[in-house]
């Protein structure tokens, strides 16, 4: 067409792979860094397999009140329906625990060791352990137990190194059968169970059993006193909600969980933010470098412009060509970005499925970034359109 | 506004270029006058050198709106049509030949005038053909525009000016580097082309005029 001809008439080359590249670098960045942090973002939040994350173990300070006046920091029906009010909670589960003695004893390299215990239980809804594996039918003599990572934290590295007693790894617990004695207060009932380890849990800091086993047992065993629960398991619907934590404060509570995960996870966030900054920046400054091109350009042929417009040539018409520039320049950039950000993917993700993660959302990265594109070439169409009608008047 | 399916006449209402508000013109009978051009008509826009020929052509043609006054296409007031609109009038209802031509140099004679041709649907060929050889230019029709003489290039805008559908032609100096015998053709093909459309034809001189038939003078 000649009118093409005319209108990239003093097109540079080198100006428009300037921005196609910068558009690159900064489209590059962009997607790269969401779906990176994407699929790392799983690692920090699956970080529980027995516990979906959007359920909090909350429980109550311990003040220096409860421990002169010996009576429990645990919460009132009260306290506990108030909490079921709350718009962000799904739903509240107790935590119940055990009316009567445990002992636990486990023999280790020909050595034996006993311990007092105790149990609590959480109903089964709250927990994600493959239901065969959980669960207890009454009167079997087998339990299974989910027990607090930190407690063979505890034992591997503080108790067992002092005391010279040997490592145990999570795979060897789970094979070691428990030996578990459990006995009414008064002496007087009492039965042999052997435990069976199930898992490790980073975010519930006690000895888990079935809600099964708890009620049987405690009918059994038990004083048949009740207690009010200590701690309480809540599902929120968003965990990030900041009204969430201002009710945690509010009320004194305490929420359990691994600090290392969500330290983690919170410079996740700020190494993100400021990589997605960079490349925001970059891509702003690449539109710049487009605007002005665009505006070298026409300035140069706005006497061509102005002589097609004479001709009665449409103002859609006579832009088009500089649509046309900019739509190619853009979809090749992020393009180019595409095909980077998925070698770029390929090349960790192999190493991030051995942590854990690398399941992260496949188009939100790429949506970002072609919603960038999208204001690039809508702003700059828009001004390829503004200076056609400028130059429809004046030649100079 | 109403829609100009054909403009049956161009009217200038006491219209007088920004710049010479406060200058008396004397002896003008269009500046500060009241003009009318007809469609069908001829008409010769005779001025002197800075007289503002070219600022009225470009103000009917609506590429400058520096005056004082009204100017209107049958009783539409230019002033208030948009540029979409513009660009059709210029494309179906007024052709426009400027003084400084307004060709591209890079382009060949026969591109040049295709650009314009294309323009109103189907290209021409066997006309556009012979009216280049009419002028005597048939053999420079593959020839970069920039390449030839002016007198040669004004004979390429005259083509180019008359191969699309008007009801006035506007054509500013037209004939300043061209011969008595070129003038001749040109001002036949000319008003040929206006009396096959029923249109009116505007011309302006400062000297050599372009020699049309039955011409209505007025001084600029």
């Amino acid at each position: 067409m000649i009118i093409n001809r005319l209108l990239r008439k003093n097109m540079s080359p080198a100006r428009i792979a300037g921005f196609v590249l910068s558009n690159f670098i900064g489209l590059a960045i962009v997607v790269a860094g969401l779906q990176f942090f994407q699929d790392v973002k799983s690692i920090y939040s699956d970080d529980d397999g027995f516990i979906k994350k959007d359920y909090l173990v909350v429980n109550k300070k311990v003040t220096s009140a409860n421990t002169v006046e010996g009576k429990a920091a645990a919460f009132s029906a009260e306290e506990i329906s108030d909490l079921e009010r709350q718009p962000w909670v799904r739903k509240v589960g107790r935590f119940s625990s055990v009316d009567y003695r445990v002992t636990a004893s486990v023999q280790t390299g020909g050595r034996g060791m006993s311990t007092y215990m105790f149990f609590e239980s959480i109903p089964s809804e709250f927990i994600d352990v493959a239901g065969s594996q959980w669960g207890y039918r009454p009167g079997s003599g087998e339990v299974p137990i989910i027990i607090s990572k930190d407690y063979l934290t505890l034992y591997n590295f503080g108790f067992a190194s002092s005391a010279g007693l040997p490592q145990l790894s999570e795979s060897f617990m789970g094979g070691v059968p428990l030996r578990l004695h459990v006995a009414s207060e008064d002496g007087i009932r009492s039965a042999d169970f052997s435990g069976r380890v199930v898992g490790f849990s980073n975010r519930l800091n006690t000895i888990l059993v079935p809600q099964e086993f708890m009620e049987w047992s405690n009918e059994r065993f038990g004083s048949s006193s009740v207690k009010d629960a200590s701690r309480l398991i809540v599902d929120v619907s968003s965990p990030g909600d900041v009204a969430i934590g201002s009710y945690i404060e509010e009320h004194g509570l305490e929420v359990a969980g691994d600090k290392r995960s969500s330290q983690a996870s919170f410079l996740l966030n700020v190494i993100t933010g400021i990589i997605l900054a960079v490349g925001v920046v970059i891509t702003v400054l690449s539109f710049f470098i487009l605007m002005l091109s665009l505006t070298v350009l026409m300035e140069k042929n706005r006497e061509k412009i102005h002589t097609l417009l004479q001709l009665g040539y449409p103002l859609r018409r006579v832009g088009a060509p500089y649509r046309a520039l900019i739509a190619w320049s853009c979809a090749g950039a992020y393009l180019l970005a595409l095909a980077v950000v998925y070698g770029f993917r390929l090349s960790y993700l192999h190493q991030l499925e051995g942590l854990g993660g690398g399941h992260g959302n496949l188009w939100l990265a790429p949506a970002a970034g072609l919603g960038l594109t999208a204001v690039i070439v809508v702003l700059n169409s828009l001004a390829v359109g503004r200076r056609v009608e400028r130059a429809w008047r004046i030649s100079r | 506004m109403n829609r100009i399916d054909r403009i049956e006449s161009i009217r200038l209402e006491g219209m007088l270029p920004k710049v010479f508000e406060n200058e008396s013109i004397p002896n003008s009978e269009v500046w500060r006058s009241d003009v009318v051009f007809r469609r069908g008509e001829r008409w010769l826009v005779e001025a002197a050198s800075g007289g503002g020929k070219s600022s009225l052509c470009a103000y009917m043609f609506g590429s400058r709106t520096d005056y004082l006054g009204r100017l209107y296409f049958n009783d539409v007031d230019v002033s208030g049509i948009p540029v979409a609109e513009w660009q059709r009038l210029r494309r179906c209802h007024i052709a426009y030949l400027p003084q400084e031509l307004a060709l591209f140099p890079e382009l060949t004679a026969l591109e040049n005038i295709r650009l314009k041709a294309s323009l109103a649907g189907d290209v021409q060929e066997e006309r556009i053909a012979g009216w280049l050889k009419e002028l005597g230019i048939d053999s420079r029709a593959d020839y970069p525009v920039g390449r030839m003489s002016i007198g040669q290039q004004q004979r390429v805008a005259i083509i180019r000016s008359i191969c699309q559908p008007f009801d006035f032609i506007v054509l500013d100096e037209p004939v300043s580097h061209l011969d008595e015998e070129n003038n001749r053709i040109a001002a036949r093909m000319v008003m040929r082309e206006a009396d096959r459309q029923g249109a009116g034809i505007i011309t302006t001189s400062v000297g050599n005029r372009l020699l049309l038939d039955s011409l209505k003078t007025i001084k600029l």
